[in-house]
């Protein structure tokens, strides 16, 4: 019976499994798990255990397959195959090859058996084995083991009662005609070996494989068949790998242009080595040639510093449209500069179609970690869901690194006891590695967002906890951030979307900053935090690129928290000073656009913090832009005794002290004064201490300081309060005044919200 | 036993695949000796090797369909509506 190819999910790939659908299955008469044989055009054919199919693919005549099954059987995707039921018989004995150079002392008999069970094998076959330790471990890739001979003979089935016995002559030597390995030049990924990134994979394949198979298809439409792709994103996102795979699996010629390679000193001869490419190509056609960093032989020729580099991308223009017919050549590039590349390179015709690849969402997080952690032998505890939805902004080749430090770190536990001086590593030490979840929790800690590393902080270790008092500001906080996050559905069903933008004003040391780490802490976000004054730069431009750089940072590693501390050096009123050459006034303008422009800041969220509202530009401070404005004041008696609290909670106070009773001698006093008080007040008990115990007496008696109300009184006369009442009464007015800018609806809407 | 312990006690891969008339719950637990599942009243008893699971079928399930085949245990139940 004949069947279409599809490719099996990432997740169950690598079982030997073939997922058909219930119709054809009941035409064939088959069962989930019995062995069919998948006959493709050529000689090759797979066996393979059925699974059920899935529920889309109902009635479509499809079976999926992995990549390691279509090498198998030379079938790509879309091909037609026959399907067979196969009579294969369980195994007795097995004996296999390993490839020379692997270095394994001791009995791996059963660790092959392990994971070969269930496989059905031939004699003569190759069966890729993952070792995911041991010396092939740092190239990810699995060790190719030949089946030497099966006992009975024919295809057979490798069970737990299987024999196994490692061949003596090594793999390389056992010649058989069995399928010979993939063809040299076309490199070994599959579309298994992509995670996240389905649709794009779909819309190359579109482009690239159609036209390869079935070039009649556009005769008939009377169009020609695109010529290129321009693949582009940031880095690490899977571009060259996506192009590798595409060339695997429809088994082209695949040729490879790296471009400084082939940049040559003398003349014309650059070009003459692009001629070459594209020559080479054509006579094995159907064929891809890859550019991998097309930025680098074929920048706008405006911008080109040489002769060279303007005749080289006049070459590559040429070649890619030129008079003569390039016949079945398709070209992929790759980019991740995409702007920086000859706008003439950019139409149809040349590179047909651009593709984003873009940094993977959650779902796409943890296909990405599923492919990488296939062979790896992981504890039960692990929960790849949990690492993806704390992966932010990671993209493939961060996760891969994850990954690999994982796998690191277990390796590093039984680092002591390998005897490295050994030629060989014991099969039970092999068998005994693991990755745990510290292992991945330590290497979670290493890794950080490659396309945030400029940028990149660390997420301060403080929590709501750590903020005394401010209830209701807290509150509003969390409402205006963490509540999209949390809950877009809630907004999604009110129509409502996410505030933009939080200003937090208050005077100084009322704890802004520490409310915004607190924030960026807590919303589980990436957290960009911007000083004022460094955006600035002498070059002209220069400045207002940076608030530019930033935004699409935060943008591409959405969720993101930006943080602008003391905004008012930034984004000062306009039209006012003219003595800085009007860098602050663009630096504002762009500032504006970022905030409220035509290109949508998704899960973005800007916090700026300032103690001068009143200097800022009204422009940015109107609904869209920073829409919430809270106000973080200066503490009452409650909030000053909940800051004790926390200022206090482990210091060794004397039963004495009256945090109430403070709290009340306190009024005026901001955050940061209430935190000297008592660090002046630790700092007497201190004093006294030190300057009346005998320095060797010191650690028996060191338990017994306490910190008594008399130091408090000491530390109170040191430390004044530094918000008088004319500022008080300065931020007050101010906060009257926004909150008529606001919607005047903050009070008795609760009642209502639920009717 | 529930079926989780079976995914994480074999290093199985278990899928549910709800079809219009029937959902079907597959395991792959990868050819061991010849793994054995009966079906009393309401449960469904796995035996592989010397372990011994025990699954609940839903409670409106009528007609279980439960076969194993060269380690691909399947249950199929009538989708109940």
């Amino acid at each position: 019976m004949k069947l279409t190819v599809k490719p099996l999910k990432q997740k169950d790939a690598g079982r030997g499994l073939a997922a058909i659908d219930r119709a054809s299955m009941r035409e064939l008469d088959l069962e989930n798990g019995d062995y069919i044989v998948i006959d493709g055009s050529g000689e090759s054919q797979a066996v393979a255990r059925v699974w059920p199919g899935y529920p889309e693919d109902e009635n479509r005549g499809i079976v999926r397959i992995d990549g390691r099954l279509r090498q198998e059987a030379d079938v790509g995707i879309d091909d037609r195959v026959t399907i067979e039921p196969a009579d294969v018989k369980p195994a007795k004995s097995v004996t296999v090859a390993l490839p020379q150079n692997l270095r394994i002392r001791g009995d791996i008999g059963p660790l092959v058996r392990d994971k070969l069970s269930g496989q059905a094998v031939a004699e003569g076959q190759t069966v890729p084995f993952s070792l995911s330790f041991g010396p092939m471990a740092s190239s990810g890739q699995s060790v190719p083991l030949k089946i030497a001979s099966t006992s009975p003979s024919g295809t057979v089935v490798i069970t737990d009662s299987t024999t196994i016995d490692i061949s003596e002559t090594p793999a390389e030597q056992v010649s058989a005609g069995g399928p010979a390995a993939s063809a040299e030049g076309v490199p070994n990924v599959t579309y298994e070996d992509i995670g996240g990134l389905d649709d794009e994979l779909e819309q190359v394949r579109e482009m690239i494989e159609l036209p390869m198979r079935h070039p009649e298809l556009f005769q008939q439409l009377g169009i020609e068949p695109p010529k290129g792709v321009l693949l582009h994103g940031p880095p690490g996102t899977g571009k060259t790998l996506m192009a590798k795979a595409v060339a695997n699996e429809i088994d082209a010629y695949f040729e490879t242009i790296s471009g400084p390679e082939i940049m040559s000193k003398y003349y014309g001869e650059s070009e003459e080595q692009l001629r070459e490419v594209f020559e080479e190509a054509e006579e094995n056609a159907p064929a891809i040639i890859f550019i991998d960093e097309l930025d680098s032989i074929a920048a706008k020729r405006e911008d080109a510093g040489g002769d060279v580099e303007r005749r080289v991308v006049a070459q590559l223009l040429s070649l890619m449209d030129g008079l003569e017919e390039r016949g079945r050549v398709t070209v992929i590039a790759a980019t991740n500069r995409v702007d920086d590349i000859d706008p003439a390179l950019r139409r149809g015709g040349r590179f047909d179609r651009e593709i984003e690849i873009g940094v993977p969402d959650k779902d796409g997080r943890k296909e990405i970690l599923q492919v990488h952690t296939r062979g790896m032998p992981l504890e039960e505890s692990i929960d790849l869901d949990h690492y993806a939805a704390n992966t932010h902004g990671f993209v493939g080749a961060d996760l891969e690194s994850l990954a690999r430090e994982s796998a690191m770190n277990a390796l590093r536990r039984i680092r002591p006891e390998l005897d490295l001086e050994e030629d060989e590593i014991d099969a039970d030490v092999l068998e005994s590695l693991q990755v745990d979840e510290s292992d991945v929790k330590e290497a979670l800690k290493g890794i950080q967002p490659s396309a945030m590393r400029e940028v990149f902080v660390e997420v301060p270790d403080i929590t709501w906890n750590d903020v005394g008092g401010l209830e209701d500001t807290k509150e509003r906080l969390r409402e205006t951030i963490q509540w999209p996050l949390d809950y877009p559905e809630v907004f999604e069903q009110m129509d409502m979307e996410a505030a933009k933008g939080v200003m937090m004003f208050g005077p100084p040391g009322t704890g802004k900053t520490l409310l915004a780490k607190a924030v960026a802490n807590e919303a589980e976000s990436n957290f960009i935090s911007i000083k004022g004054p460094e955006l600035l730069n002498k070059y002209v431009g220069e400045s207002e690129k940076g608030v530019r750089e930033i935004f699409e940072k935060a943008r591409s590693n959405a969720p993101t928290v930006i943080f602008f501390d003391e905004i008012d050096s930034i984004a000062t009123e306009r039209g006012r000073q003219q003595g800085d050459s009007g860098v602050g006034e663009r630096v504002v303008s762009q500032l504006l656009t970022e905030l409220d422009g035509l290109e949508e800041l998704e899960d973005v969220v800007v916090i700026a913090t300032t103690n001068r509202p009143d200097l800022i530009d009204r422009a940015l401070l109107r609904p869209g832009r920073l829409d919430r404005h809270v106000h973080v004041p200066v503490p009452d008696e409650d909030g000053r005794k909940k800051i004790f609290e926390v200022h206090t909670r482990d210091k060794p106070l004397a039963d004495a002290v009256d945090l109430e009773w403070l709290a009340g001698k306190t009024e005026g006093y901001v955050g940061a004064d209430i935190e000297a008080v008592c660090r002046e007040a630790s700092m007497a008990a201190s004093r006294e201490f030190i300057s009346s115990v005998d320095p060797e007496e010191m650690p028996d008696t060191i338990e017994n300081v306490r910190i008594s109300t008399d130091h408090f009184e000491h530390a109170l006369k040191e430390v004044n309060a530094s918000v008088t009442p004319e500022t008080r009464e300065r931020y007050e007015d101010i906060e009257e005044e926004f909150q008529q800018a606001e919607p005047a609806q903050e009070q008795d809407q609760l009642g209502r919200t639920f009717q | 036993m529930t079926l989780d312990n079976i995914v994480h006690s074999e290093d199985a891969l278990v899928r549910r695949y709800q079809y219009d008339d029937r959902t079907v719950l597959a395991v792959d637990l990868g050819p061991t000796t010849e793994p054995s599942v009966d079906v009393v009243d309401d449960t469904v008893i796995v035996v592989v090797d010397d372990d011994q699971y025990e699954l609940d079928l839903p409670v409106d399930a009528n007609d279980a369909h439960t076969f194993i085949k060269n380690g691909v245990l399947s249950i199929e139940t009538e989708a109940a509506r």
